[in-house]
Order: C-alpha cells, then sequence, then structure tokens
C-alpha cells in the first residue's frame, strides 16, 4: 500500500534568519507542487495564498503520564482543517510546511506529528530544517536557548547569507554548528536560496532512510576527526565567545562561563557486534530518564546474530525502531549512533553504549 | 436509499426540515434532493441546523459564516483571516454562536444587528447552547467556559480541568457539561457544584457524543462498541460505569449519532459500516453492511426515522429505518 499521508516540513530559525524569504521561494517557484504553509504571525509572507494559514503556537502538555510530551493543538486543529480539502483518493497537497517564530521549541512541534492519532494517520513529519544567519548566528547561539536547540533539533541547517560573513567566520560557525549537531548536513546559501529537493522531501524521520551516520562529525573524545572540529569552542580552549565580538559581559551565556555549548552532539561507535536486548533495554532506560534532555537521536546498530542492521530515531522519549534492510556483504559491519541533547554525561553513555557489546 | 458520490471530503451531515443536507470541503452545502449551493471560498470547517429549521449555517476556511437555503446563501458573518472553527445555533432563542480562535462570537437569526464577541485566553474548539438557548459553553485548552448568550459584558464561569479539550455538549436537562479530551477521554461537570466527573477507558480520541433517551444516557465514540454513561440521577454518571453495546475489537465506533428525546442511537465505524440500535431491544441494525473507508459524517432525523452517513471516499447515504 503507498503512503498517502501528506509530508509535512518544519522550518524553524530566529527572525532575521531568512524563513520568510525561503517561504516566498517555496510558494512562487514554478514547480506545479500545491503546498499549504502554516505561519504564525500573519502579514510576514509577502504573497497572497489561500494556503497560508495562521496558527498561534499553542502548546500543552498531554496527560498521558509522559512528562515530556507537549505537543501543538494549533497544529492538530489547523492539520485537521487543511484535510478537509483533501478530496476522496488525491492528496489536498503535495506538502504542508510548518513555520515556527524564533523562540519556538521545535520539540512539541514535531511530537504532534507522533502523539496525535489523526495527525499521525494523514501527515507524516519529514524534516526540521533549521535557518540560521551567518553574520549572527554566534551571537544567537550564545544568548538564546532556542537558537541552540533548533539547531541541535534540525535534520537539516542552511547557513543562510554567507555572502555577509567571510571564509574563516563561516568555517568557525560550521564547527559550532555541528558540535551542536553532527547529525545535520550544513548547506551554505544566500538569500535562501537553496534547491527546494534540499528543504523539502528529505525523510528525515524514516528509519528506511537512515542510510549512514558519519560519528567522526561529532566531538568525541577519541578527538576530532575534521581538522579543529572538536577543538573550538571546547571547554579548555583558550578562547570564547566574547572573541566574536560581540558584547556579552553582563550574560554568562549558556553554561556560566565556561566555555561549552550546554547542548551538543555525542556519537558513538563500535566495531564489535552488540547485544540486542541488552542494547534496547540501555536505550529505553536512557531516553525514560533522559527523554526531557535528548532533543534527537539516530543509530545503525549492528546486531550479534542478525542479518539486518537495527536503526532507530528517537525525538525526546518518542522512539522508533526496526530492522532495516540486510547488511552487504562489503560493507563495514559496526554500530553507530549520535544522541543530540542538553547537559548529557558523555562518559557514562558512552559507557552504556559499549557495555552492549554481545 | 439514496447514495451520492462527492468529490470532496464531508465535513458533517445534517437534516434540516426538508431533509439530509451534507456540508462539504469544498465548501458546497448538498441537499437531498442533489441541490447544492457552493458557497464558501475553501472549505466548512463545521456546521449546523439553521434556527429556523430551514437549511444549514455553516463556518469557512474563509472566516465566513452562511447561511445556505436550497438555491439562496447569504453571509451571515465574518471573522478576518481567521477559520471558523466551531458553530452551534439554539431553536429556543434563534441564536448562533460560532468560534474563530480565541473568539466566541453570538449573532441573532433574527436581528442582523445583534452581535457579541467574548474573549478566552486559548483557542476555542468547540461551542454548545443550553437547551434554553441562553448559556454557551465553550471548550478550550484548560476547560469549558461558560457565557450568557446576550450579556455583554459579563465574567464568563470556568469550569477548569488540565488537559486539552476538543468538544463540549450540554445535557439536555442543562445539568451537566461534558468535554470531549485529546487524551481519549471525556470529562464533565455537574453545574449546581462544578463537581468534576472523570470519564475515561476509552483506547481512541473520543469524536462525537449524544444525549439520548430523554437524556438518560450519553453515548459517545472512541471504543470498540458504542459507549452509553448513565445520565439518569442528579449525580450523572458519577460512581457508575459505562456500557457498551455493539462491541466488535476488529474496528472501532467512529462517529455516534441520536435524536433525544429518542432511544434509537446510530453508529459509523472506522471500516466503513453504519449500524442502528436501541439500546432496550436486541441486536444492531446494519443499514451500511459493506466495509469501506472510515465513516467521517453520521446524522439522525429529529423523528428517529432516517440516518445520513459519509465516507472518507466521498460516498454518501441516507437510510430510513
Amino acid at each position: 500500500m503507498t503512503d498517502t499521508r501528506i509530508p509535512v516540513t518544519v522550518l524553524t530559525g530566529y527572525l532575521g534568519a531568512g524563513k520568510t524569504t525561503l517561504l516566498n521561494r517555496i510558494l512562487t517557484e514554478d514547480h506545479g507542487k500545491r503546498y499549504a504553509v502554516i505561519v504564525n504571525e500573519f502579514g510576514e509572507i509577502g504573497i497572497d495564498n489561500d494556503l497560508v494559514v495562521g496558527a498561534d503556537e499553542d502548546v500543552f502538555e498531554m496527560n498521558n503520564g509522559c512528562v515530556c510530551c507537549t505537543v501543538r493543538g494549533d497544529l492538530i486543529r489547523v492539520v485537521a482543517g487543511l484535510m478537509k480539502r483533501q478530496k476522496p483518493g488525491a492528496p489536498a497537497f503535495d506538502a504542508i510546511i510548518v513555520e515556527t517564530t524564533g523562540l519556538a521549541d521545535p520539540g512539541p512541534v514535531a511530537q504532534t506529528f507522533f502523539v496525535d492519532e489523526d495527525v499521525k494517520a494523514k501527515t507524516t513529519l519529514d524534516s526540521v530544517t533549521a535557518l540560521v544567519d551567518a553574520k549572527h548566528v554566534m551571537a544567537r547561539l550564545d544568548d538564546s536557548k532556542e537558537a541552540r536547540e533548533q539547531v541541535a533539533f534540525a535534520d537539516r541547517i542552511i547557513l543562510n547569507k554567507t555572502d555577509l560573513a567571510t571564509e574563516a567566520e563561516l568555517v568557525a560557525v560550521e564547527q559550532r554548528l555541528r558540535k551542536l549537531n553532527p547529525l545535520a548536513p550544513i548547506i551554505r546559501a544566500e538569500r535562501a536560496d537553496v534547491p527546494l529537493d534540499q528543504v523539502l522531501g528529505l525523510h528525515g524521520f524514516d528509519l528506511e532512510r537512515i542510510l549512514d551516520i558519519h560519528p567522526e562529525f561529532a566531538n568525541s573524545v577519541s578527538g576530532p576527526a575534521h581538522g579543529e572540529a572538536g577543538h573550538v569552542h571546547d571547554e579548555h580552549c583558550g578562547h570564547d565567545h566574547h572573541d566574536h565580538g560581540h558584547d556579552h559581559d553582563h550574560d554568562p551565556g549558556p553554561r556560566g562561563h565556561d566555555h561549552g555549548d550546554d547542548i551538543k552532539g555525542i556519537s558513538l561507535s563500535l566495531d564489535r557486534p552488540m547485544n540486542g536486548v541488552r542494547f534496547t533495554a540501555w536505550l529505553d532506560k536512557l531516553l525514560g530518564e533522559k527523554g526531557q534532555d535528548i532533543l534527537r537521536a539516530k543509530g545503525i546498530i549492528n546486531v550479534e546474530g542478525e542479518d539486518k542492521r537495527l536503526v532507530f530515531q528517537a525525538v525526546h522519549m518518542i522512539l522508533e525502531g526496526d530492522l532495516q534492510r540486510e547488511w552487504k556483504p562489503t560493507e563495514r559491519r559496526w554500530s553507530r549512533a549520535v544522541f543530540i541533547g542538553r547537559d548529557l554525561d558523555e562518559a557514562a553513555i558512552r559507557a552504556g553504549f559499549e557495555d552492549c557489546a554481545a | 436509499m439514496p447514495t451520492f458520490t462527492f468529490d470532496a471530503q464531508v465535513t458533517s451531515a445534517h437534516f434540516d426540515s426538508s431533509g439530509a443536507v451534507f456540508a462539504l470541503g469544498d465548501g458546497s452545502v448538498r441537499f437531498e434532493d442533489r441541490t447544492f449551493d457552493a458557497v464558501h471560498d475553501g472549505a466548512i470547517l463545521c456546521a449546523v441546523v439553521h434556527p429556523s429549521g430551514d437549511g444549514l449555517v455553516t463556518g469557512g476556511d474563509d472566516g465566513r459564516v452562511i447561511w445556505s437555503r436550497k438555491g439562496e446563501a447569504g453571509v451571515l458573518a465574518t471573522a478576518k483571516g481567521q477559520w471558523i472553527d466551531s458553530i452551534d445555533a439554539s431553536a429556543e432563542t434563534k441564536l448562533i454562536a460560532f468560534s474563530a480562535g480565541k473568539t466566541l462570537s453570538v449573532i441573532d437569526a433574527t436581528d442582523a444587528g445583534f452581535r457579541r464577541d467574548f474573549q478566552h485566553e486559548r483557542t476555542v474548539s468547540g461551542v454548545a447552547f443550553d437547551p434554553k438557548g441562553r448559556r454557551i459553553a465553550a471548550s478550550t485548552y484548560g476547560g469549558a467556559w461558560l457565557w450568557y448568550a446576550r450579556i455583554a459584558e459579563q465574567k464568563p464561569t470556568k469550569l477548569a480541568w488540565a488537559g486539552s479539550h476538543t468538544g463540549v455538549a450540554f445535557s439536555p436537562d442543562g445539568a451537566f457539561v461534558v468535554t470531549m479530551m485529546q487524551d481519549a477521554q471525556l470529562h464533565g461537570w455537574r453545574l449546581k457544584d462544578a463537581k468534576n466527573m472523570r470519564m475515561g477507558g476509552y483506547p481512541s480520541k473520543v469524536r462525537s457524543v449524544a444525549f439520548m433517551a430523554k437524556g438518560r444516557l450519553l453515548a459517545t465514540s472512541g471504543a470498540q462498541g458504542a459507549v452509553l454513561w448513565p445520565f439518569d440521577s442528579s449525580n450523572g454518571p458519577m460512581g457508575r460505569e459505562a456500557s457498551e453495546i455493539g462491541f466488535d475489537d476488529t474496528t472501532l465506533v467512529n462517529l455516534v449519532a441520536s435524536a433525544n428525546p429518542h432511544s434509537r442511537l446510530a453508529a459509523g465505524l472506522a471500516d466503513g459500516r453504519v449500524w442502528v440500535a436501541d439500546p432496550a431491544g436486541q441486536g444492531l441494525n446494519f443499514i451500511k453492511a459493506d466495509k469501506g473507508a472510515p465513516i467521517i459524517a453520521l446524522a439522525m432525523s429529529p423523528d428517529a426515522t432516517r440516518v445520513a452517513w459519509a465516507d472518507e471516499d466521498g460516498q454518501a447515504g441516507v437510510a430510513d429505518l
């Protein structure tokens, strides 16, 4: 049976990062597709389109005992309304795009698409794309928890307005973004001029599409693999955020006076096969205890005695996992996983992961 | 049995004085005699029979509230740039209540100049008149608010209960307010003392509730059968168990419909079937026995002799019982 659910793309990014420019491009480009756009403030979008819908970031907690299960009530309502335009046998839209405000937590947006039964039946979360502004992102990451979370949560990061920054600045930004989120590819853009296939149809939450994970992107205790990627903004490095020319004398930043971001990605890998039962139990326990702090997780696990790859992805405490395709004969058969979250105990997570070796 | 194939999603089914009427996602209102009005520039999100019993009042994603009768239609109210999310009407007072965003608005079918707007802290998900048409309950996140329909300046009565309430109904005696909740349960309040009633245990979200049998029973969807809560005492269902009829663990009841004070109940199932039953009688009468797309609209005529249904694929029908 083909999946008739409508893919949903979430765009995050603080004010001025270029979301509106990108949305206007999506709506006006000659692509023959029909998109519905859910925005938070009317009037920002420059074009008149009856499929631009206002929403009000109505976040609430589910009463289901899951402490971090916050969802967006407005999205449930708006998606239900949009589905009424659906004709029998034909999707009403090629995609739905949700724009969030600069202060939005992407967690509840994403969770809505996993928790609400009606929304889940009609739509599927495709990906979360974060736009950041090359010139100002460093300052935003210093002073805004939401900005750090948006980057950490994303499946893809668009580094926009690269024409306003020097190559050295761009490299520094990319290194910091990669530490916050080792999973998301970073795409450089000017005036949000990324190809639309780099934003839409990414299948970021689709277990079948977890093809590869590159643990070397993350800062790991075994040392950065990409030049100085693990070196910048390290706890022990000699410079701090003030070097970027922003005045933060009254704002000690995300973690007081130490210089690492409170959020980071932890990359794990193991060449030995893993015990499937032990790994699953460990993962369940980790998400149960630390799920509030874990924004995203993804992994490909080599389970002992299993010819197929065990893949998983998680948003806070919401975990999806399945046996995927078979390992290819020529493929390096190893386990790797990335956990992105705030204030994570990297040593403990690494020890727990490696403890699952068969 | 008249059947219909619509090229659009059906939002809801109704019976007005002329027969069955369907409100559609393409913005049209379709009468049983196949006349139709294309009224909204967009989808119809909610609809109710006009207080006169003649035609439908519909709310659309074009921000309009429109009264459609056969061959004529007129805009009754607008909410610029907003969706009309919910609507109700009272044949007693001829008032119409609708919500757009956080605002509940009241208009008078007999007085075009009358309008009241009441603000809430969160988005309104459902509106319902009390049986006399004097008060309105509005469900929102965190509970339900009660307003006097005609009074301009007032403080609403707030019935608080944590969680997201997605729709609301008044009991026919006006003694209870019941809300549907996001997390697969109902909540109720006895108005005289604001006592809370929790009605849970559902495997799925409850999409519809219907009082029946002189208000002695509240039928609901959301389970493998139609769930019936007793409302035959001043305590309502407090401390009592619900019963279930038509249990079938291969499917779920998506919608229920009744015609209080009659005792007949109709249920539309997720597997496309529709049955009618009398809780005091025996067995289910399947008026649509073929399985198919989920039933998404269901209505019973006021005299409980006819049922209108529609499924997700645009198939619809009207059955005589």
